[in-house]
């Protein structure tokens, strides 16, 4: 029960986040000219920002955006882990000893400051589309080395295990011992990390939005609306303009508690 | 023998992963769309001619491997070449700006480590509520550093190094409760406590020794956390340290600056991992 709870929230957060976006006239980057920097109307209950855009549908696509674009990058960096992970663990020791020195290589540099490098060395130019993709992506293709080590340590303890063994016995092919032992055997390894990662890439994300290097407009994203937070004019018109990050927090919160009671059930 | 020969190739292996940080870093900027492009080609001042001849040295520029191998070559003399950005030699900016970052580094860890002991020893020995003493951090945790920041601007209270210990101070108690947690629950010290042994004695005589070499790995931690935050925080406080040139160089493609920073970065997170477990290699003779 205790550990329904917070996905329980997370998904009426979610869900009303969807009806938000189904049900509102506005687009997220549809401009209200004349209602630019309004506070909370009928028409617009979160108030708009500096171009009139309605505030209330850029928190709520940003929510999905967020969670869905953490989701699906954490998704890539799992199973980017996991091969790594299992490839050192059931190869010769020296393909393990690379393998583990490139994820070292990549863990030598914080991780802000390598997402930082990475994505600012690509184009400029892109589309709004393609800079939300190009962020998460470059998320999870840099995210798996902070996790490769725990599955590497995982699936070495697996191989080495007495079923493991009769099962190379019995004439098992290693395909059949992966696939069929190895991966649920690993589950509980799996997604404590998974979880693990979402909110890490939540908070990079918005760091890096907080930075300029994130998802381009007028795509909405948290990083990019924590960006709001200096216009101190707008913070004196209105408080609403503190919901984004109000939304994100809890959303972390959320996630936190969640990521707690999965490690505490490995 | 054995000792000095492992220590030695852990070394060895810091100055590799350094230099695997330093080439990537150059491979990466040297790739990157724009890094060729000058800023004089949207001079109106800058002639036809001047233009062709910009070209013309654009051509004529190193490949991959020859930039790599000038590179290492230059940081080997101690020239760490020129910025293309400031125009000024990378030595100097670094200089005047590493002093400023490891100050705030420093103070950030020292009250940070301070905050999370504080918390973590009393609710730990006490065994009081975790959820409920707790909280403050886990709220800490789920705010991004740039959003720390950004707030306490807005609210005009606090300043880079209290950002910089709350975020350090959130991601250490964690560990720290963990960690002392165990240590409390174990059978030699409930027999200790039964006895009547002081918690302070105890701690001081049977725990630390015992959570000394994890303290040491917690420490390298967070001084990545540290090194990882310091990035908006100088950003947003506009410190002039390390973190804001790395920022300004990112932004401007500024190879030289770029490639210094991650090679200070590198080395700084190699440099604590060496020492934590060169220490560790010691104790264990």
């Amino acid at each position: 029960m205790k550990r329904l709870l917070p996905v329980v929230l997370l998904l009426l957060l979610m869900l009303a986040s969807m009806v938000v976006l189904r049900l509102s006239p506005w687009r997220y980057a549809t401009q209200d000219r004349v209602s630019i920097l309004a506070s909370s109307t009928l028409t617009h209950p979160a108030g708009t920002d500096e171009l009139g855009r309605d505030r209330l549908v850029r928190a709520a696509a940003a929510l999905l955006i967020g969670i869905g674009g953490a989701s699906a990058a954490a998704t890539i960096t799992i199973l980017l882990a996991a091969a790594a992970g299992l490839l050192a663990a059931f190869s010769p020791s020296w393909v393990a000893a690379v393998l583990l020195f490139l994820s070292d290589g990549f863990l030598s540099l914080p991780w802000l400051f390598l997402l930082m490098i990475v994505r600012s060395m690509l184009p400029l130019t892109a589309s709004p589309l393609t800079t939300a993709v190009i962020t998460f992506l470059v998320l999870a293709l840099l995210g798996w080395p902070a996790f490769a080590r725990t599955i590497f340590h995982g699936a070495r303890g697996i191989r080495s295990s007495e079923w493991m063994i009769h099962g190379r016995a019995s004439g098992l092919t290693a395909r059949q011992l992966i696939l069929v032992h190895v991966f649920p055997n690993l589950g509980s390894l799996l997604l404590p990390q998974f979880f693990v990662c979402i909110p890490a890439f939540l908070m990079a994300e918005a760091n890096l939005g907080a930075l300029g290097l994130g998802v381009g407009e007028p795509i909405p994203s948290w990083g990019a609306m924590l960006l709001e937070l200096d216009n101190t004019a707008l913070l004196i018109s209105t408080r609403w303009v503190f919901l984004p990050i109000a939304l994100l927090v809890l959303v972390l919160l959320l996630l936190e508690f969640l990521t707690s009671e999965a490690n505490a059930h490995v | 023998m054995r000792l000095s020969l492992n220590i030695l190739m852990r070394a060895a292996r810091a100055l590799l992963l350094v230099v695997f940080a330093a080439s990537g870093t150059i491979l990466m900027v040297r790739c990157a769309p724009g890094y060729f492009s000058d800023a004089r080609e949207m001079d109106g001042l800058y002639g036809q001619v001047a233009q062709m001849e910009m070209q013309t040295k654009r051509k004529t520029e190193d490949s991959i491997r020859e930039t790599i191998a000038k590179t290492f070559q230059s940081w080997a003399r101690g020239d760490f070449g020129q910025s293309r950005q400031y125009q000024t030699p990378v030595a100097g900016l670094m200089a005047s700006r590493i002093p400023v970052s490891v100050r705030l580094l420093s103070e950030g860890l020292a009250f940070g480590w301070l905050l999370a002991i504080s918390a973590a020893l009393p609710i730990s020995a006490l065994r009081g509520n975790h959820v409920l003493w707790g909280a403050p951090f886990t709220l800490l945790l789920s705010i991004p550093t740039a959003a720390m920041a950004t707030a306490c601007i807005v609210a005009n209270a606090g300043g880079p190094v209290m950002v910089l210990a709350l975020v350090i101070a959130a991601r250490d108690f964690k560990f720290l409760r963990h960690l002392l947690d165990e240590a409390w629950s174990a059978s030699h010290l409930l027999l200790g406590r039964a006895q009547g042994i002081s918690p302070p004695r105890l701690f001081a005589r049977h725990i630390l020794p015992n959570i000394a070499p994890r303290l040491r790995a917690l420490a390298t931690l967070s001084l990545v956390t540290a090194l990882g935050a310091l990035l908006p925080v100088e950003v947003i406080f506009t410190v002039p340290g390390v973190g804001q040139l790395a920022w300004s160089a990112v932004m401007n493609r500024d190879l030289p600056v770029l490639a210094a920073v991650s090679v200070l970065m590198a080395a700084a997170v190699a440099a604590a991992e060496w020492m934590a477990s060169q220490s560790a290699l010691v104790e264990a003779g």
